[in-house]
């Protein structure tokens, strides 16, 4: 049977409207895409590609996702996985091991521009899982449970890989209180 | 959370992509529907299909009754003149003939 002209206008409303919640979850989420796709590629230009795609998988999936925890946690684990896929594709970085990292400042304020740039440096240079494992950590303050759900690994091997980056982070990061550095 | 974690957060806080992002994507969106629309002109009644293949079925199938015809028509003609003109030939030949024959009787 042929659809009404009210039915047509009625499913055309809904387009709409369906539309205008999709927009505004973009703008709500899209800091948290980009960042986690930016701090795992290291590539501004490369990251806005991760985070449109995933978007738009986020539209496919529109109306299977019924609700906002439903959709953050589902954007959370869809931007993990592009962004690693995504890192293994280009290659764009040399892999260095972290004991080929530059040596640290001796006194590095926390609110420094180049000391943030620094640590996002060294972050590169972490393999790929405990590199994502540290952005889910300390970008979305993700429990390491939450995280080992997300990106479908055991929650030993999360914490495994938390503690080993931190240590590794932290010998080649030594900040501490500026009373102590100085 | 540690000194440490703490720079750690603050280094990886999260960034705003650029300004025009949100109307990159709705246009992305737009443009990946837009094929949906074309596609609905495959929803159509069943009836309409089956019509419209009917349709087509029979100005083919009339067009090729009607292409056979003109040929069989054409070779007709075709014969027919060869008729009339190998008619003609044997005419003027049995002319001749007569004529001959005439010519000896006298």
């Amino acid at each position: 049977m042929t659809p009404s002209l009210a039915q047509h206008a009625a499913l055309g409303r809904a387009v709409v409207d369906s539309d205008r919640a999709f927009e505004s979850a973009v703008r709500e989420h899209q800091a948290m895409v980009f960042s986690i796709a930016c701090h795992f590629l290291q590539d501004h230009a490369a990251a806005e590609e991760v985070a449109q795609e995933v978007f738009l998988e986020l539209y496919r999936h529109w109306h299977e996702l019924h609700s906002r925890e439903h959709r953050l946690h589902w954007l959370r684990k869809v931007a993990s996985r592009r962004s690693i896929d995504q890192g293994r594709r280009r290659k764009l970085r040399r892999h260095l091991s972290l004991d080929d990292a530059p040596e640290p400042f001796s006194w590095m304020p926390a609110t420094d521009p180049f000391v943030k740039r620094y640590i996002e440096q060294i972050l590169s240079k972490l393999p790929e899982a405990p590199r994502m494992i540290v952005i889910l950590r300390y970008q979305e303050g993700l429990e390491p449970a939450e995280i080992a759900e997300l990106l479908d690994m055991p929650l030993a091997t999360v914490k495994s890989h938390l503690q080993r980056s931190l240590a590794l982070l932290r010998r080649k990061l030594p900040f501490t209180a500026p009373e102590e550095s100085i | 959370m540690t000194d440490f974690e703490d720079q750690l957060r603050r280094a990886l806080e999260r960034k705003e992509p650029s300004q025009d992002f949100t109307a990159r994507v709705m246009a992305r969106v737009s443009s990946k529907r837009s094929p949906r629309s074309i596609a609905n002109w495959f929803h159509w009644p069943a009836w309409t299909a089956a019509a419209i293949a009917a349709s087509l079925l029979l100005a083919s199938t009339g067009l090729d009754l009607e292409r056979r015809q003109r040929l069989v028509r054409e070779q007709g003609e075709e014969a027919r003149a060869q008729l009339i003109q190998a008619m003609e030939i044997t005419s003027a030949q049995l002319n001749k003939i007569h004529k001959k024959v005439q010519g000896a009787a006298r």
